[in-house]
């Protein structure tokens, strides 16, 4: 009778799930061995095996689930599931799910029978009413070790035929009694060394699925946190800008501008590599060849630099000239929208020592003809700047027009100081190249850097320094004193 | 007819402001040819006064040839922006970022002092 229900299975089966036929097949011991095997390897090719699985179950599953009229539950969580008919159930034999009859069996074999019966009893429920589906299938689902259960069920199956074959004509009462039985002949086969078997490497695979859940979940934490920096990060920013900018600077920004900004960012990230590879050459002592390439790359590395500020003056002067893409910092020694060429040769002469005589001389003149070059730059920018006020200022109501033609003529002329200022800042880096040694240039290009990098990093720190000494009495010293200092720095530096 | 001598006067008036650039050119020490508005021509000679040298300033808004200059000068440069221009010892150093290349890598004074502009 059993076979030939099974019969009636492998027709209905046809081709809509292949693990059933590939169960229903592997109602032979060795062939359910190979179906072990085949799955196992299925699962530890792909991703979250458990996934796999729960796709398993549910296919099992809803093998038989559907035909259960009165287990609103059930169809609800498996929406439409399959057309199966009846006949497929009987693939599965019917075991209680809560008897304690099942707990004298092995541990393992326990939690799967009980899943399994889960499934059979669901599957199985459309000759008996009175079973309860809802706790198996949740259950079921919470399973990882899924594939046991179709495997042991089989094996059951397999000997319980006649068993099983009678438990689903039988009424209720009498079925848990059969499946009370067939639980009881499972004690038998869990010794079964292909059983162990499989046991074993269901454990394992559960046991993977349990680590790369683990991965996963740490992946997700770590993630969690960074998520969290770059949120504090770009809060301090914003509020930077919005300190500085009287909160224009975030919305206003030019594309060419937001473009630059962007490429900049890049830039730093790239000094920052640069400047820790010069370190770590200079360290290691390397032959005056390699550190000539690392020299000559970050030499490059600043010619790129003047480049994408070239193009972004084309689109828009005023964003780089007012230094709003520094760093506040930065800011208070601006100098025509960058540094001030001597004051870094200045910064530098302590640092570059032991010179030549003729170093000496050579960085000295350097600085000096810098400086004149600066203050001619300067002088020029001031011409402009007079020449500009007096076309606004000036003219009657009825050259409105002309006279913001005239101006927007001049105001062209920023973009050609701000190439110049460049073209200067470039020339002094590349003699500073061509003066020292190549040791000298490396140790020399690497303090640059790092004087940069500390004039950023004080930028930050100052950013965010606790604000609430600004409200207390008693440390408004403090404060103004702080301020007296900023201010003190500023007039310094653009007196010079 | 016509067009050809318009032409032909076309060609030696531009010639000729070639020829008018290169005789100034080597008439001083150092030559600027400017124009008044400009104001990075302004720069320029501010620089070569900082040096302690007075160049010989040329403001081709204001010199009767200066069109023809300019566009000679435009022709031998290909800058956007024709002045200012600066000759030393009748040699041609170029536009303004020429000239601050030439001082910071300092090849700008011993040319200045080989033209005389420089006794220091």
């Amino acid at each position: 009778m059993e076979s030939q229900r099974i019969g009636d299975t492998s027709s209905t089966l046809s081709a809509d799930h292949n693990m059933p036929y590939a169960l229903l097949r592997g109602l032979n011991p060795p062939n359910n061995t190979s179906f072990m095997y085949h799955s196992t390897q299925n699962y530890s090719n792909q991703e979250p095996p458990a996934f796999d699985f729960g796709e398993l179950e549910e296919a099992i599953v809803l093998q038989g689930v559907k035909m259960s009229n009165d287990d609103s539950v059930r169809s609800s969580l498996y929406g439409s599931g399959t057309n199966r008919p009846a006949a497929t159930l009987e693939m599965f034999p019917s075991w209680p799910t809560r008897f304690p009859r099942g707990s004298s069996k092995s541990g393992g074999g326990k939690e799967n029978s009980d899943s399994g019966s889960a499934l059979n009893t669901t599957i199985s429920s459309r000759s008996e009413a009175n079973l309860e589906p809802e706790s198996p299938i949740s259950q079921a689902f919470e399973q990882q070790q899924q594939l046991q259960l179709p495997q042991q069920q089989f094996q059951e199956m397999a000997s319980d035929s006649p068993r099983t074959g009678v438990s689903h004509t039988e009424p209720a009462s009498k079925s848990n009694y059969e499946k009370r039985k067939a639980a009881g002949s499972t004690s038998d086969r869990v010794t079964d060394p292909k059983t162990l078997r499989r046991l074993a490497q269901n454990r394992e695979a559960a046991r993977k699925s349990r680590l790369r859940k683990k991965a996963y979940v740490q992946q997700l934490e770590t993630s969690r946190i960074r998520l969290a920096q770059l949120e504090q990060e770009l809060q301090r920013a914003r509020s930077q800008g919005i300190f500085m900018g009287g909160g224009a600077a975030g919305s206003n920004i030019s594309p060419g501008a937001a473009m630059f900004d962007m490429e900049y960012s890049r830039w730093l990230d790239d000094d920052q590599r640069l400047i820790s590879e010069l370190r770590t050459a200079l360290q290691a002592h390397l032959v005056d060849g390699d550190l000539r390439v690392i020299v000559d790359g970050y030499v490059a590395h600043y010619d790129e630099f003047f480049r994408l500020k070239g193009v972004a003056a084309k689109s828009d002067v005023f964003h780089l000239i007012s230094g709003i893409w520094t760093t506040p910092a930065e800011r208070c020694f601006l100098w025509m929208g960058g540094f001030r060429p001597s004051e870094l040769i200045k910064m530098l002469i302590a640092q570059l020592d032991p010179l030549t005589q003729q170093q000496v001389v050579g960085i000295y003149s350097l600085q000096q003809s810098s400086q004149q070059a600066e203050e001619a730059l300067s002088q020029g920018l001031e011409q402009l700047q007079q020449s500009l006020i007096e076309t606004i200022a000036s003219g009657s109501v009825n050259d409105g027009m002309h006279q913001m033609a005239v101006a927007l003529g001049k105001l062209a002329n920023l973009e050609g100081f701000l190439r110049q200022a460049d073209n200067l800042r470039q020339q002094t880096l590349h003699q500073l190249r061509r003066t020292l040694t190549i040791r000298q240039a490396a140790r020399c290009f690497m303090v640059i850097g790092e004087y940069y990098g500390r004039l950023r990093a004080l930028s930050s720190l100052w950013a965010s320094r606790p604000r609430e000494t600004m409200m207390a009495d008693d440390n408004s010293c403090q404060t103004t004193t702080e301020l007296q200092m900023i201010q003190a720095a500023q007039h310094h530096f653009s007196n010079m | 007819m016509q067009y050809q001598n318009t032409k032909a006067s076309r060609r030696s008036s531009s010639s000729e402001s070639l020829g008018r650039v290169a005789r100034l050119a080597s008439a001083s020490a150092v030559v600027i040819f400017s124009l008044s508005t400009c104001c990075m021509c302004h720069a320029v000679k501010r620089l070569f006064c900082e040096l302690g040298v007075s160049p010989t300033v040329y403001e081709l808004d204001q010199d009767p040839n200066g069109q023809g200059m300019e566009r000679a000068l435009s022709k031998l440069l290909g800058n956007s922006s024709v002045v200012p221009v600066v000759y030393v010892g009748g040699e041609l150093i170029g536009s303004i970022d020429r000239v601050m290349a030439s001082h910071i890598n300092g090849t700008l004074v011993p040319l200045l002092r080989e033209a005389g502009a420089l006794w220091l």
